[in-house]
């Protein structure tokens, strides 16, 4: 089984992104890739749902980190998903729950996206 | 519990991290510390070895990695040694996670995360043979 794998789709205008496995030193290539593609083609509400993520290392936080300015410049924003308890813990301990929105499930997410983009 | 200790060598290398987090989940999990605690354990390690490859081997992949596993019936240690560019502990500076969120940038968090879920973390340097080593102390309660 590969470390990691990205699925992505779009709900509306919320981009999904569905990382599987381990972001880490050696995979964060790949997300950083998968996020910098979707702003480059102008879709800056990107909601992670990280069911099926085990496991993120600063690396991976510093890909989102590197790219919640610019896609709250341009009226988007950067939403979590259905994180993983051990996950979950890695932002709360660093206080990034404050920084990002949480939600327990991927339809209260989008739900919440919506007036966001309309707004 | 008898006192047991065991190494592992690995090539500096990211491809091996998985492997490594998985090892120091498990033997954490030996060692009588929880899910939840083992996960952090896991973290801090990975934490750690990046560092040493990216950073005290500047990305450089024929070096060595070497971890040494400690169990005590007090903690769980987990010495990582490398003969790259070390640094002391007076030097680490542990960045303000309320100025990094008003301030989102790359990088910085590591050694915050591993300071954070770890009892003890400390760096240290042999003259003699070399070699520097950052030690992660977990307490078993």
């Amino acid at each position: 089984m590969a470390d990691l794998s990205i699925a992505v789709r779009q709900v509306g205008d919320v981009a999904v992104v569905l990382p599987a496995g381990f972001i880490n030193a050696h995979t964060v290539r790949d997300f950083e890739e998968c996020l910098e593609g979707l702003v480059q083609e102008g879709r800056y509400t990107i909601l992670l749902n990280c069911k099926d993520l085990h496991y993120i290392s600063s690396a991976g936080l510093g890909a989102i980190m590197g790219l919640i300015e610019t896609v709250r410049e341009h009226g988007g924003d950067i939403l979590l998903s259905n994180l993983q308890a051990n996950v979950f813990a890695i932002f709360d301990t660093l206080g990034f729950t404050q920084l990002y929105r949480v939600f327990d499930e991927e339809e209260q997410a989008l739900a919440a996206a919506t007036p966001e983009r309309k707004g | 519990m008898d006192h047991a200790q065991f190494r592992l060598v690995i090539p500096s290398q990211t491809r091996y991290l998985n492997l490594v987090t998985g090892l120091a989940k498990r033997a954490s999990l030996v060692a009588g510390l929880d899910d939840a605690a083992a996960a952090k354990v896991s973290i801090a390690v990975d934490e750690a070895v990046t560092n040493v490859i990216l950073h005290a081997y500047g990305g450089e992949g024929e070096h060595s990695v070497e971890l040494e596993l400690r169990f005590t019936e007090a903690a769980l240690e987990i010495h990582i040694w490398h003969s790259g560019k070390g640094i002391r502990g007076d030097q680490v500076v542990l960045p303000d996670p309320k100025e990094y969120i008003k301030h989102p940038r790359k990088g910085g968090l590591g050694l915050l995360l591993m300071s954070r879920f770890m009892d003890e973390v400390q760096f240290k340097a042999d003259e003699v043979s070399g070699r520097n080593e950052c030690c992660l102390i977990k307490k078993i309660s």
